[in-house]
């Protein structure tokens, strides 16, 4: 043993940055956050009394904290299946032209690439009262609303918008797993008669498994933690019909600087996605390939 | 179709022949009408930025959904630099962007080059835990992260922005898996002339690694451009903001100038715009790499 790591001390040297920084960042950070969460731990006063379990009952019965619960599980329930479903089917139909293709694929990423700081504020302009979203339904005589400043529309127009951002990415996604499924099995199907939606079904989802799962939990990986497009385009608002975890952790931490508090506001978080994600994943994997 | 191969009658089986022709080009023509649509929602309110940031705020009050501006002004990127401060973040995120792609390319190819090549012991233990924290949500690193660089006294300062950026499991992992790939004589006969550890890295590994550090390098960028929210938590100060940070503010003002809203939009998205005209089968194929590994 000694002598291996004589030999092979300069791995250990090359590893040592990186190393250091993950442990950091990552590990001491993790096992900080869940002790904070046990404090009452603001970043000024130095008093920092031992608070046990108070700050997750208090998160239980805060209601910003329930909206924001209620507001984020809509949020992934809508967009997960939606942003799948719709980069799934622009695979599979940009799969099927010849020209133009690269094109597509091309245009249909421009969201995807753009930070989404300036597709907020670009969204934010075409969901005025009389904005570009407002014209178009103008010309199909639907009298828009406030998009932003209705607690009714608000947060479906933050999703309408999340969606049409991600389609592009995903359909890349779904396009790479496509390109694996090979030739054989579709002219198989062929012979056999098999209709397109058949093909679909038998082929082309079960053979895209992989991509589906990936697809499936990073987004509600991703979905649960929604802030930037809520903080740009809402700030939580109206009437807290906006307001996601992400938000309500955001807002004690650095507005009202209760780091316990807002630490313990996350570790429900992570236990949420940690729960949903171990589901898919079992749902997924049980599943038998054939 | 199996029920046109067998049908007897020739006059039906052409007639069917025509009809499923007819069917599959009606299929095609909806599937083009359909992507056409589309496209056209990704591309338009791009179109639009880009229109409205060349418009004198006459014009675009006038007509704000017109596509060519009338006449068109440069102003509004004077106003987005000067009032904006514009100048100031592309300045800050050109230098937050280039100090996370070189360090975190240099320090992930050196430990993915160990982990995928020196045989030490608790290498597979130490590789599984830097692959663990791919799992970790970002929302509860984002406080004790906070808190650290405070501790390191690292709050409002260029370190503090960039540090935490300078190792990713990410990359560690995508560039293990090209190392592993490439055939080892090529290190022994380095090493036969007398190279360490350190020199086959840099001279034979790194030259030869050049697609999947130009993949992750993209990634990086990208990434770091992007970046909104620990910027946001960090600093405190705005001649330190990066364009993303900066241009949400605009958005405080009670009057929005839309225009050099649009402007500075712009310029923030214009190096990632050439980026993916120049990179992008490496953005595509990193994507679809992930997608397919994971």
């Amino acid at each position: 043993m000694w002598k291996r790591v004589r030999k092979t001390w300069p791995g250990y040297l090359f590893i040592s940055p990186a190393g250091l920084l993950i442990t950091v960042f990552s590990y001491i950070a993790i096992i900080f956050s869940l002790y904070i969460s046990f404090y009452q731990y603001d970043i000024i006063s130095e008093a920092r009394p031992f608070e046990g379990l108070e700050n997750y009952t208090r998160a239980l019965s805060d209601k910003l904290v329930r909206i924001s619960f209620r507001n984020t599980f809509i949020y992934v329930i809508v967009i997960v299946p939606s942003i799948t479903i719709i980069s799934l089917m622009l695979a599979v139909l940009g799969n099927q032209v010849r020209r133009g293709r690269a094109l597509f694929r091309t245009v249909f990423f421009i969201p995807t690439i753009t930070p989404i700081v300036v597709t907020s504020m670009l969204w934010v302009w075409l969901y005025e009262p009389t904005g570009g979203i407002n014209k178009l339904l103008e010309m199909i005589n639907i009298e828009g609303p406030n998009w932003l400043f209705n607690p009714a529309t608000a947060l479906p127009a933050i999703m309408i918008m999340t969606i049409w951002g991600a389609v592009g990415y995903y359909m890349i996604i779904f396009l790479a797993g496509l390109a694996e499924i090979p030739e054989v099995f579709y002219e198989a199907a062929k012979v056999d008669g098999a209709g397109r939606w058949h093909t679909f079904w038998s082929i082309t989802i079960p053979l895209l498994r992989n991509s589906l799962i990936f697809a499936f939990v990073t987004l509600t990986i991703a979905a649960f933690q929604v802030f930037t497009q809520v903080f740009i385009m809402t700030q939580g608002g109206p009437m807290n019909s906006t307001q996601t975890v992400q938000m309500v952790v955001y807002h004690y931490a650095f507005q009202r600087f209760e780091m316990g508090y807002a630490s313990a506001i996350s570790w429900l978080l992570f236990g949420v996605i940690f729960f949903f994600s171990a589901l898919q994943l079992k749902l997924f994997i049980s599943r038998e390939l054939y | 179709m199996a029920r046109t191969l067998s049908d007897p009658g020739s006059g039906a089986r052409e007639q069917n022949r025509l009809l499923l022709i007819a069917t599959r080009r009606s299929f095609t023509i909806i599937v083009y009408v359909l992507l056409i649509a589309l496209a056209f929602s990704m591309i338009f309110p791009y179109l639009w930025m880009l229109a409205n940031s060349f418009k004198s705020r006459t014009d675009f009050f006038t007509n704000p959904y017109s596509v060519i501006p009338m006449p068109p002004t440069l102003s509004t990127y004077y106003d987005a630099l000067t009032i904006g401060r514009m100048g100031v973040y592309l300045g800050n995120s050109i230098l937050y962007a280039a100090a996370v792609l070189v360090v975190q390319l240099f320090i992930d190819s050196l430990a993915a080059y160990s982990f995928a090549r020196v045989d030490f012991p608790g290498r597979e233990t130490l590789f599984l835990a830097v692959l663990a924290t791919l799992m970790l949500p970002g929302s509860v690193t984002l406080i004790p992260t906070f808190l650290i660089a405070h501790g390191l006294g690292l709050t409002n300062t260029f370190t503090g922005v960039v540090l935490p950026g300078f190792a990713g499991a990410f990359g560690i992992f995508l560039l293990r898996q090209f190392f592993l790939n490439i055939p080892r004589e090529l290190e022994d006969a380095a090493r036969i002339d007398g190279s360490g550890f350190f020199g086959t890295y840099w001279r034979i590994m790194l030259p030869l690694a050049k697609p999947a550090m130009v993949t992750l390098g993209v990634f990086i960028f990208l990434n770091e451009w992007s970046s909104f929210v620990w910027p946001l938590i960090i600093l405190s100060d705005w001649k330190k903001y990066p364009v993303t940070v900066g241009i949400a503010l605009f958005r405080d003002v009670n009057q929005i100038n839309w225009p050099a809203v649009f402007a500075g939009s712009t310029i923030v998205s214009f190096p990632i715009v050439i980026l993916f005209v120049l990179a992008q089968e490496y953005i595509i194929g990193g994507i679809s790499l992930s997608g397919l590994k994971g």
